[in-house]
């Protein structure tokens, strides 16, 4: 066992922590929002939202993220009118700006469909109660459907975060030096695979180790005590 | 019944996956695919170039068959250890480190690096690599991972920003899209990028930058070959000798780089 490599590889590696966890949350946050709006438009019952959503939902959960990517930041970046409009090229031109980009339109799609299931899964006496109550559309969505739903879809959507923090390891591919960027960069310069792709592995099993843990309690609390 | 021809069909798969091993009078060569003029391969898999017409010369000297497979060339090296094939021929330099890994044989040649810049860049105007280094600060320098060019810039150009690619294709569209303000590689890569039409605004910045500048440029061309494989890395050996000898070398370095850049021996 060679040490001091170890040492250099998990120095190395711990570098690319901090991108891989700004990666995933701000894809995962803005991948939420974005989801949680097709969500809506899905149940909206106006077939043009709802189409919309459906389509958009089947295109990114069909093709694979590193495809994505690729079309993304080199594919667009081909383009004049991509690089000469500077909104366009603050979003597509930068590798980590266009990882969280294709992460979080990725995850849109799956995050839309876990919590179409939860809203679906509200019971149709709870939402006819809230409006016999007088309850105003919006705050029948805030304070009884959206509530039920997130708890019903915390479990599958667990899983989902877990799938966009292994998904940024794809970053890699379009120059961004999250966790497994410094590792291929370590690797071509040691040689050392098994051991740098271990400890890279390693991060990753650490840090899905600690969401899960935390998800968990959240489910823990968000269950009713009385069942 | 259908589950039964499924799990026929798996264990079918399984056993009809890549066979690596080399049939009997088969020299199998890793090569990278996409590293013009070196390496090309087509969408069916065959693999032109120098490299190719280097390994079909030194196959006909051994009496062997060729058969090229294509890798990632940051891949290259573990791939050589794990005996997917017996040897590389990839544009390869030798230096120190790929020496702990694997043997080379003697060099078959080599070439000068070089930056590129746009055209009305103050970076190509740069005469000197002292002013050049100084230029570089602060640049995304961009850089194919696990070449020797990657190992340069690390180490002699610690305020550069590093970008690193697998392949050369992907970071030619990046120096195009303007996310790169230069690269650095050997210069047939780089004359390479200059043909093409994405290249047109752009300049070799003039400074030669060989193995004499720095040992991470390595000391020529060489085929990779695992290190217990003492009599064949011999046989090599004598092969690229003979090809230096009769010509052979500096006909296929004139055919794809213009210019002879074989090393024969002494």
């Amino acid at each position: 066992m060679d040490w001091d490599l170890l040492h250099r590889a998990v120095t190395t590696i711990g570098k690319g922590v901090g991108t891989t966890l700004t990666l995933a949350s701000v894809s995962l946050a803005l991948g939420f929002c974005l989801g949680l709006g097709l969500a809506v438009m899905r149940i909206s019952g106006n077939r043009l939202l709802s189409g919309f959503a459906e389509y958009y939902s089947a295109v990114f959960r069909g093709t694979p993220l590193l495809v994505q990517l690729f079309l993304f930041y080199y594919g667009l970046g081909q383009f004049d009118f991509v690089r000469e409009n500077p909104i366009l090229w603050w979003v597509i031109g930068g590798g980590m700006h266009c990882a969280i980009m294709a992460l979080a339109l990725n995850t849109a799609a799956y995050t839309s469909e876990i919590l179409r299931g939860g809203l679906m899964s509200v019971p149709v006496g709870l939402i006819e109660a809230a409006k016999a109550a007088g309850m105003s559309r919006a705050l029948r969505f805030r304070r009884i459907e959206f509530p039920l739903a997130i708890r019903q879809a915390l479990p599958a959507y667990g899983n989902e975060m877990v799938l966009v923090i292994k998904g940024t390891s794809l970053a890699s591919t379009i120059t961004v030096l999250e966790i497994t960027g410094y590792a291929k960069r370590l690797m071509s310069q040691t040689y050392a695979i098994f051991e740098v792709f271990t400890i890279a592995g390693i991060f990753y099993l650490l840090i899905n180790a600690a969401l899960i843990f935390a998800i968990r309690r959240i489910e823990n609390r968000l269950t009713s005590p009385g069942r | 019944m259908k589950l039964k021809l499924l799990s026929f069909a798996a264990i079918l798969a399984c056993g009809l996956g890549p066979i690596a091993h080399a049939a009997e009078g088969e020299l199998v060569i890793g090569t990278e695919g996409a590293y013009p003029p070196f390496s090309m391969a087509d969408a069916n898999g065959n693999v032109t170039g120098f490299d190719a017409d280097v390994g079909n010369a030194v196959c006909a000297k051994l009496q062997l068959k060729c058969r090229f497979v294509v890798q990632a060339f940051d891949g290259l090296i573990p791939a050589l250890n794990a005996k997917r094939f017996d040897i590389i021929i990839s544009g390869m330099s030798i230096t120190d480190e790929r020496q702990k890994q694997i043997d080379f044989s003697r060099s078959y040649g080599e070439f000068p690096n070089h930056f590129i810049a746009k055209k009305d860049s103050e970076l190509a105007g740069a005469k000197d690599l002292d002013t050049l280094k100084k230029d570089l600060g602060g640049m995304r320098v961009g850089v194919q991972a696990g070449t020797t060019h990657a190992a340069y810039v690390e180490k002699n150009l610690p305020d550069a920003q590093l970008m690193t690619y697998d392949t050369l294709d992907q970071m030619q569209i990046d120096l195009a899209s303007g996310r790169l303000d230069t690269s650095f590689a050997d210069v047939t890569a780089q004359n390479d990028f200059l043909a093409k039409p994405d290249g047109a605004d752009f300049q070799l910045v003039d400074v030669v930058i060989d193995s004499s500048s720095d040992a991470t440029l390595g000391t020529g061309l060489g085929i990779g070959i695992r290190k217990d494989e003492a009599e064949l890395k011999e046989r090599i050996n004598q092969a690229l000798c003979d090809l230096g000898a009769d010509g052979s070398m500096k006909a296929a370095s004139e055919k794809w780089f213009k210019m002879d850049i074989s090393q024969t021996c002494k």
